[in-house]
């Protein structure tokens, strides 16, 4: 279907865009596209310019163009009436369309550098994200955005998360918090009603990297904190920044505020993730168009406050390593939360070295805007990303700190394609880390702690545990620590072997390392999935990084039952077999009851 | 040598052109201010003491401070160059009334000599960013006719105001006048007029980045 405009055919698409682009112009985002002069200071301002020396499309005055030539051409009276002189052009086909998705969705990451560094005050990363908005409203975006937007539409959470496998991860999170406090007491609180705090987390969290969960638990119970998660509405993340589409935006952050509001919590404290802060904090209101009744804050602010209170004690012994500290841009160009970190940092760290240039000047991860979830785009993602390398590379630090999922992402991308062997973490892990923990004055009688020891080795008698990893020291160590705990060991050091053997011996649970040559853990652990004899065996998926689960989750077949991340000590692999094991035995009983 | 009537004419002529912009200028502004502005109503972020005013105020004096952008921190010799363009500008408008209500403020060797350093240095910079124009692969691929002939335009306007300030009457001056009145009536309809945005754009970047702490711009140490 087309439409006849000034003696030209325009498709329907570029139709329906176009009226999006005049539904959604407002002065500020106006005064930006009349404001440009060309003068081109923006230019080396952008790392994709930088890598990409002499390519003129991806200079920022020359992106923000392609739309300035559509709004001077449809409503600008001097482009309208000599459009060649200013240089209007419309759009007029589908293909018109296409062209315009390759520079704004892969060629921006919307960081807003080249924004603070306009003299004419213009902010192209606003209008570039108008653009996206006008292609998503026609179905012209990267597929990655279309999943992520879809799942965000209908589950509520970007990532499909369902409730129960959240609840779940919650309550095993929870588990594991109340063995290593060994307390009780120590719980994650689910829809409690009146809590101080009502904590949101970016839904990664509970796919990738539930140690951040564990972590943030554990501050907040040592706090003494009055704290509550949901259980719905509990993803503060927001594809609708990405995307450019309010009415998502609006919809994600009004779940959000309306489950704090049904629960009447005091505030709200968004967890770890810069464009989440950004969309919840700062941009939902406005897209949601209501007044938000409660506080809201980072949890980096909240955990600084807890040790400045003296509500927690942390000490900085424990993270000696040399660190750096990454500026999500979301974070710091478009909410201003860069001091904070940093005052964070020197109290949990004892070797803290700053990154140049920092906080609002700082460069993008490369991985924002959404980048991480347009496969498409990658190569000029990563091509982009030495601009960041170099910034890295020249703090000298082991690990760098960021507080954004989507930083760990694309740093741990960047760290990787240019072999810096750095590690990526965030502030919570850190604080944890540096929890001073009150020890229990227990004492506990000799003859029962004999008891203890033995009903714990009795606890694996009987089971049969296929280890499956190609490096032998954890090999070695883990079949030393579960024999000892009374297990019978099988061992393969590659996928086919493990498949082999699992489907003969018939093992009570498989652990099973990520990284292998060859067929790697994600081929594993989907082919003991589909084969109906070791479709029931519960995994533990063991990894180095954390970031690698996605070879798991992005499988449709049923998740593993539990995730340890390496390093491993003796009491965290016991912990996790042994919950594992249980699970397994209390599902199968609850099986056993319903048949 | 022009008679005192074409002479009176083109001042004249300069004058009306002025009264035209000022009309089209309204108009534009009318368009411009009939867009709605965006609502913020997010509680205040980052440090206590910045503010939405604070940021606007920041971001709308930033133009005098070349230490704010490191856009404008690292290329220190284009923002002179920046300024010796704007202040050529300010030379040739404020020439055009001078020269007919003020001979003699003109006449001052002190002015004239001002005229001439600001008037000079203008068109000289106005040569360098013709160059720039057209031989900057990233200007080049960003420029429209518009933005060529507008600092064509200029460049020409400022040689022309350096001599009409030392040629009472004459030829230079009376071309001076009618280009002054070319100059006006094209301005609002170019990307000269960027001017009568650049507070808006610059105040509402501001009351943004102010009420989310980040401006005014704080750097750690030593930026690279």
């Amino acid at each position: 279907m087309s439409v006849q405009t000034n003696g030209k055919q325009r498709s329907h698409k570029a139709e329906m865009a176009l009226k999006r682009m005049k539904s959604k112009l407002n002065r500020q985002v106006v005064g930006s596209l009349v404001g440009c002069v060309h003068c081109g200071m923006c230019t080396d301002s952008c790392h994709y310019v930088q890598t990409n020396p002499g390519d003129v499309t991806y200079a920022p005055a020359w992106k923000a163009d392609r739309l300035r030539k559509i709004f001077k051409r449809e409503i600008d009276w001097t482009g309208r009436v000599f459009p060649w002189w200013v240089g209007a052009k419309s759009v007029f086909s589908d293909e018109d369309l296409e062209e315009l998705k390759d520079i704004a969705f892969g060629k921006c990451t919307n960081c807003r550098r080249c924004t603070i560094n306009c003299p004419m005050g213009v902010d192209f990363a606003t209008f570039n994200r108008m653009l996206r908005g006008m292609l998503v409203s026609v179905g012209v975006m990267p597929e990655g955005v279309a999943v992520v937007s879809k799942d965000q539409w209908e589950i509520g959470n970007q990532m499909g998360v369902l409730k129960e496998d959240y609840l779940d991860t919650l309550e095993w999170m929870a588990d594991e918090m109340q063995i290593e406090l060994d307390d009780e007491s120590a719980q994650i609180p689910i829809d409690k009603k009146n809590a101080n705090v009502v904590y949101s987390i970016n839904p990664r969290e509970v796919k990738y990297d539930p140690r951040t969960i564990s972590d943030a638990a554990k501050i907040f119970h040592m706090a003494g904190e009055d704290w509550t998660m949901p259980s719905e509405g509990w993803d503060m993340t927001n594809f609708g920044l990405f995307s450019g589409d309010d009415d998502l935006g609006g919809a994600v952050a009004g779940m959000l505020y309306d489950k704090v509001i049904e629960l009447k919590g005091k505030k709200l404290v968004i967890s770890e993730c810069g464009h989440g802060y950004r969309s919840t904090r700062c941009e939902g209101p406005n897209w949601a168009k209501k007044d938000v009744p409660f506080e809201m804050e980072s949890s980096v602010i909240t955990m600084l406050n807890y040790i400045k209170e003296g509500r927690i004690k942390v000490d900085k012994s424990r993270n000696p390593q040399p660190v750096t500290f990454h500026d999500s841009c979301n974070n710091a160009r478009s909410c201003g939360l860069f001091e904070e970190p940093r005052e964070l940092l020197q109290l949990v760290c004892e070797d803290f070295r700053e990154m140049y240039p920092n906080r609002a000047e700082n460069y993008c991860c490369t991985g924002g805007g959404g980048a991480m979830s347009m496969s498409e785009y990658a190569g000029r993602r990563l091509k982009s990303a030495k601009v960041k390398a170099d910034q890295l590379k020249a703090t000298g630090a082991e690990v760098v700190v960021t507080s954004c999922h989507n930083c760990v992402d694309g740093l741990s991308d960047c760290i990787k394609h240019y072999e810096l062997g750095m590690e990526v973490t965030q502030l919570v892990n850190l604080v944890a880390n540096a929890l001073v923990i009150p020890e229990k004055p227990v004492v506990v009688p000799v003859e029962k702690e004999a008891e203890k020891v033995v009903a714990h080795a009795e606890s694996l008698v009987n089971r049969t545990i296929l280890i499956v990893d190609d490096e032998p020291d954890i090999l070695t160590f883990f079949s030393t620590v579960l024999e000892d705990n009374g297990a019978r060991i099988l061992t393969a050091t590659d996928g086919e072997e493990a498949v082999e053997l699992a489907m003969r011996e018939q093992p009570d649970l498989i652990t099973l390392d990520i990284n292998m040559p060859g067929k790697d853990g994600g081929w594993v652990f989907s082919r003991l999935r589909e084969e109906k004899a070791t479709s029931q065996i519960p995994v533990c998926i063991i990894s180095g990084k954390p970031e690698l689960r996605r070879l798991i989750y992005e499988r449709s077949v049923p998740p593993p039952e539990g995730y340890v991340d390496k390093p491993v000590d003796e009491a965290m692999l016991m912990r996790n077999v042994r919950k594992i094991l249980d699970l397994s035995k209390r599902d199968q009983t609850h099986s056993v009851e319903s048949n | 040598m022009i008679t005192p009537e074409a002479m009176h004419l083109a001042e004249s002529m300069a004058h009306y052109a002025l009264i035209v912009m000022a009309i089209v200028y309204t108009l534009r502004l009318r368009w411009f201010l009939g867009f709605a502005a965006g609502k913020e109503r997010q509680a205040p972020t980052g440090a206590e003491d910045t503010t939405p005013k604070k940021g606007s105020m920041y971001s709308l004096m930033n133009i005098a401070m070349p230490w704010a952008m490191e856009s404008t921190r690292k290329k220190p010799f284009f923002y002179m160059q920046f300024v010796l363009f704007h202040l050529g500008v300010v030379s040739g408008i404020t020439l055009s009334f001078t020269i007919p209500f003020a001979p003699e403020f003109t006449a001052s060797p002190v002015v004239h000599l001002l005229f001439k350093i600001f008037l000079g240095a203008a068109c000289l910079v106005g040569f360098m960013r013709i160059i720039r124009r057209m031989t900057d692969k990233y200007v080049r691929a960003i420029s429209t006719p518009d933005d060529h002939f507008a600092v064509w335009l200029l460049t020409v306007w400022f040689g022309l105001a350096f001599f009409a300030t030392d040629m009472a009457g004459g030829w230079m001056q009376y071309i001076y006048f009618w280009m002054t009145m070319f100059f006006l009536l094209y301005v609002p309809f170019s990307k000269i007029s960027h001017y009568l945005y650049y507070p808006f754009t610059r105040w509402y970047i501001g009351k943004t980045m102010g009420r989310r702490g980040v401006y005014p711009i704080r750097r750690g140490r030593v930026a690279g």
